[in-house]
């Protein structure tokens, strides 16, 4: 599905993802964990084209995508969520999905200004569309509340749904269970296996351990911008270069 | 409570339509009350043309002046140096506008806040200085432009009431326009790019394409209401489309309150009924829209029409709960 081959990126001298590869199989469940500062979010950055690698290559799904444009690489089906919380926050939380849309809209520029009968047509699939995305994670009595006021668990659900509305084969999520309580947790782990068995493959970054240990099938770690390590959870468990990398020692 | 809603609507829509429509009956003794009506309306539909950049897709410009000389510039030459008939070249001079626009934006379109309005307001000035000093003197530079008024159809638009029949049509046409257009997936993507344009370019949004898309529309409306505003006065000079008239567009727009229809049209009648009643202060204009501007952001931030809303909305919602209370 996605294949990153040997990326580099840096900043100025500081060399934030370093040889770089990595491969998501399809409809597989990959963990991205690592220390602060380890280069996670600036490669998922790289992955949804935020960030062009200085080399390397970044092929989905039989394509190059290397150095595209955030919204093409989301057009060619890798959407995401962000660390910190990214939505509208002034649009309701209907319309937050119906963005997430956005690049599987048919209607053209002319046909939305006069509401061309395709163009409604349309428009009420799609309303169906994210109303069964809401229900699906139990945002449906909030669909016309503003997403801003909703609760912060409830807003990391709505961002997950966002991306999940433009029908992508890969979903990117930047530590979806930040911040959330450990009830939260449980349910987060069983809506994210929910997404995997729809076919949905995931990469996912976590720094909660029992989380990531029970949800991944194949785990990478980073540290310093470089591959430290990557296997299996019950593997990285054991790999004493990680439990250096994370208790700290030579 | 939805119903009752609805049931008002309808009958209140009614009443404003004949209100509007009984305009010139009303002041017909009083033609210059009408002249102020046919401002009001082509005003609110080069306000409404800022929203769309501003209020909806959260780019400011400061240049929108520009866009409306092109407009009233552009048809009045049109029109006298090849001959096209007024209505066509109307609309010909709002696309040149929406094309200046789009190329304008293309490259502004990744500058952000100060930096936009920086190079908005530039834009403006280059327009400015290219009709006051124009090439071969076309736009007879600062001695101004005499043109004539519009043939509708055979019926020449010489008398305000005409004019104000005309402009009416026109309004209801672009603000309904305006509605469709951000009630669909082209406004919510303005809207999600204002929000946050980082995720709406996550999310599949093309935000260059978006942006330029915004300016030119923004631009087309404008344009067209300069071009009314020349064919109204029948007379244009380089001082109506000065950096003033840009800061104009914006107070209206932030008095009546950005990102709806009506914010505009508030903030459009209340500016011009104040710029009427301040008449004999012409001199201190700029000095009490300044004032204005900065009471209406430090205390309305929402503008009238938002403030107004929010106050409705607040009534309504206390008035379920204490329906709920009493119920439960």
């Amino acid at each position: 599905m996605l294949q990153v081959k040997d990326v580099t990126l840096s900043f100025g001298g500081l060399v934030a993802v370093n040889h770089v590869s990595m491969e998501v199989r399809d409809g597989s469940i990959t963990g991205l964990i690592g220390p602060n500062g380890a280069g996670k979010t600036t490669f998922f950055n790289i992955a949804s084209g935020v960030y062009t690698p200085d080399s390397g290559e970044i092929i989905f799904d039989g394509k190059n995508i290397t150095g595209k444009r955030c919204f093409q690489i989301n057009e060619a089906g890798i959407s995401r969520t962000y660390q910190v919380i990214n939505l509208f926050k002034k649009m309701t939380v209907l319309e937050n999905v119906l963005v997430g849309m956005h690049s599987r809209i048919k209607s053209k520029f002319f046909a939305s200004l006069l509401h061309l009968p395709s163009q409604r047509a349309e428009e009420k699939e799609l309303r169906k569309k994210a109303m069964k995305l809401l229900e699906f994670v139990g945002l449906e009595k909030q669909a016309n509340d503003e997403a801003g006021s909703l609760s912060y668990g409830q807003q990391r659900l709505l961002e997950i749904v966002r991306g999940m509305a433009s029908d992508p084969k890969l979903l990117l999520l930047d530590e979806p269970a930040a911040g959330m309580n450990s009830r939260e947790n449980d349910e987060l782990m069983v809506l994210l296996k929910k997404i995997a068995a729809m076919g949905i493959s995931i990469l996912i970054i976590e720094h909660d351990m029992n989380l990531m240990m029970n949800l991944c099938d194949y785990i990478y770690v980073l540290n310093y911008g470089k591959l430290l390590a990557e296997g299996k959870p019950a593997q990285i468990q054991q790999n004493p270069d990680v439990i250096a990398a994370y208790l700290g020692g030579e | 409570m939805k119903r009752t809603q609805k049931n008002l609507k309808r009958p209140l829509l009614a009443l404003l339509a004949v209100l509007l429509l009984s305009v010139p009956l009303i002041f017909s003794g009083f033609p210059y009350a009408i002249l102020i009506c046919c401002f009001i309306l082509l005003y609110v539909i080069a306000v409404s043309g800022l929203d769309i950049v501003f209020g909806y897709c959260g780019q400011i410009s400061m240049g929108h002046a520009a866009f409306f000389a092109i407009g009233a510039y552009g048809s009045c030459l049109l029109h006298d140096y090849c001959g096209i008939p007024i209505m066509l070249t109307m609309v010909i001079a709002a696309v040149l506008a929406a094309s200046v626009g789009a190329v304008i934006a293309y490259p502004a379109s990744k500058l952000v806040f100060h930096f936009l309005s920086l190079a908005t307001l530039s834009f403006g000035e280059i327009v400015y200085q290219i009709i006051s000093h124009s090439p071969g003197g076309i736009t007879n530079n600062f001695v101004g432009y005499y043109t004539e008024s519009i043939n509708f159809f055979g019926l020449t638009l010489d008398t305000y009431p005409r004019f104000y029949y005309y402009a009416l049509g026109c309004a209801v046409l672009f603000l309904t326009a305006k509605q469709m257009l951000v009630n669909s997936q082209v406004g919510r993507a303005f809207i999600a790019i204002r929000e946050n344009h980082h995720a709406a370019d996550g999310m599949g949004v093309n935000v260059r394409k978006y942006k330029v898309i915004a300016f030119a529309v923004s631009a087309f409306y404008t344009a067209f209401a300069g071009a009314m505003y020349a064919h109204l006065v029948r007379y244009i000079s380089p001082d109506t489309f000065m950096q003033k008239q840009s800061v104009m567009f914006l107070t209206m727009l932030l008095f009546g309150g950005t990102a709806s229809l009506a914010g505009p049209i508030c903030g459009v009648t209340v500016v011009m009924l104040l710029n009427e009643l301040l008449r004999s202060a012409e001199r201190y204009q700029m000095f009490i829209y300044g004032i204005l501007l900065l009471a209406v952001i430090v205390l309305i931030p929402g503008g009238i029409y938002g403030t107004v809303e929010k106050a409705i909305k607040n009534v309504f919602r206390r008035k379920k709960e204490a329906t709920k209370d009493a119920a439960g």
